[in-house]
């Protein structure tokens, strides 16, 4: 699992790519909670590029759910174009009824 | 081993109501618009063949309670849910044809809907009976005892004949019953509860209900999948989705289907039974939670071999 951030006009865009799974989670959940101290410290919303992600088993999701606390009501996070893969896992798993989901990266949000 | 579901509903036994066997009869009668059939055996197969399982069948209503056949002159039990009375019933039958009346039962824990068959179970009105009740709780006894009271049920513990015995055990010390040996781990649940491992001849299976796989304890998870590691089947406890145990029914004491998914893949484990239905599920519900439970499966699986996805009915045989 590989971890980009970015920042985009002042919106802050964390990027995963390759697998989360019980090998990687502890990596990505990391990664997200400094995004979100980072989104935080500079008042941006922050969006989880899902475009590279291959996909994420229950403990990426779960990693989302941690960083969200995290995140209370200071930072929305959105996910951002998840293959259709990971749009049957965010279904199946009923997370599309826990985050917004859209499908581009400057969309929503 | 065998394994027999004789209760599979998590909380709360449920029955099948007039409507809903209405529109399983109803969706039949058009699948099979135009046919005749000879006989009601025909019809069956007809069924079976044509029709999901949600409209030929039912996945059941009693609570938690199954039996692991496979041990040396005695039964095993997994729990006293509601469906313990369909176990005594047909233990009756069997020890009628030679079955040693020895019972060993091994409790989860004590929650009401896992222990309301006990009442029920006409084998402990057996003077040749004896049973042992295995537990990580040491309050088993108690538990028993007080739901026997007069405030809750006419026929108080003493009156019971067959020949009582209480263990408690201790979690990660494998212990043997009847030939099997069996090991207990300590779950999240209210006032704990235990997962049980049996093994034998180098065959495993996992029963593991009451769990809730805690999103602020994932580290833990490494425990579960040593205890999964390899078995031939876990029974897990898939009563929510994952997103309702984040939320809503957050230290409700429960865990997902996809979390079970996830733990056994990691464990190497051949087949996960879905287990303690949501009893608000209809059928088509279950049959939906399976059915997408399988796919989940499928795409998370990776390089891993295949985990068989299979869903728990009151009923279901299963050998090991």
């Amino acid at each position: 699992m590989d971890w980009q951030v970015r920042n985009e006009d002042g919106r802050l865009i964390g990027e995963p790519a390759g697998r989360v799974d019980e090998t990687t989670w502890e990596a990505f959940s990391g990664h997200l909670i400094a995004a979100v101290r980072e989104a935080a410290a500079i008042g941006s919303s922050l969006t989880v590029d899902l475009s590279r992600l291959d996909y994420m088993s229950s403990r990426g999701l779960r990693a989302l759910t941690i960083a969200k606390r995290e995140a209370g009501d200071q930072v929305a996070i959105t996910l951002a174009s998840p293959n259709e893969r990971m749009r049957e896992i965010l279904a199946i798993s009923r997370y599309d009824k826990l985050f917004e989901i859209v499908d581009e990266v400057g969309s929503g949000g | 081993m065998l394994v027999r579901f004789w209760g599979t509903r998590g909380s709360l036994p449920v029955a099948l109501r007039a409507d809903a066997a209405l529109g399983k009869i109803s969706r039949a009668l058009v699948a099979a618009s135009g046919r005749t059939f000879a006989d009601e055996a025909e019809a069956a197969r007809f069924a079976q063949d044509n029709l999901d399982f949600a409209t030929w069948g039912t996945y059941g209503g009693a609570t938690s309670c199954v039996e692991i056949e496979g041990g040396d002159d005695a039964f095993l039990i997994c729990d006293m849910g509601s469906g313990l009375r369909e176990f005594g019933i047909d233990a009756f039958r069997r020890c009628a044809a030679g079955h040693p009346r020895i019972y060993h039962f091994f409790m989860s824990h004590l929650h009401w809907d896992h222990i309301m068959g006990f009442p029920f179970f006409g084998p402990a009105f057996d003077p040749g009976a004896t049973i042992v009740i295995h537990a990580g709780h040491p309050d088993a006894e108690q538990a028993l005892r007080r739901q026997q009271e007069e405030i809750s049920f006419p026929v108080p513990f003493d009156w019971l004949r067959a020949k009582f015995e209480f263990i408690t055990h201790a979690e990660g010390e494998p212990f043997e019953v009847a030939g099997v040996s069996v090991t207990l781990a300590r779950q999240h649940h209210s006032h704990d509860s235990y997962g049980f491992r049996f093994e034998r001849e180098g065959r495993a299976v996992v029963y593991s209900t009451d769990s809730e796989h805690r999103v602020d304890n994932m580290e833990s998870e490494a425990a579960f999948e040593g205890f999964f590691r390899d078995a031939d089947l876990v029974v897990c406890d898939t009563m929510y989705s994952l997103g309702d145990t984040v939320s809503l029914k957050q230290d409700w004491g429960h865990s997902s289907n996809v979390v079970a998914v996830d733990l056994c893949q990691a464990a190497g484990a051949r087949r996960l039974a879905l287990f303690h239905h949501e009893p608000t599920y209809t059928d088509a519900d279950i049959q939906r939670m399976h059915a997408e439970t399988v796919r989940y499966e499928e795409l998370v699986r990776g390089d891993r071999p295949p985990l068989e996805v299979i869903c728990a009915y009151d009923g279901l045989e299963v050998s090991v």
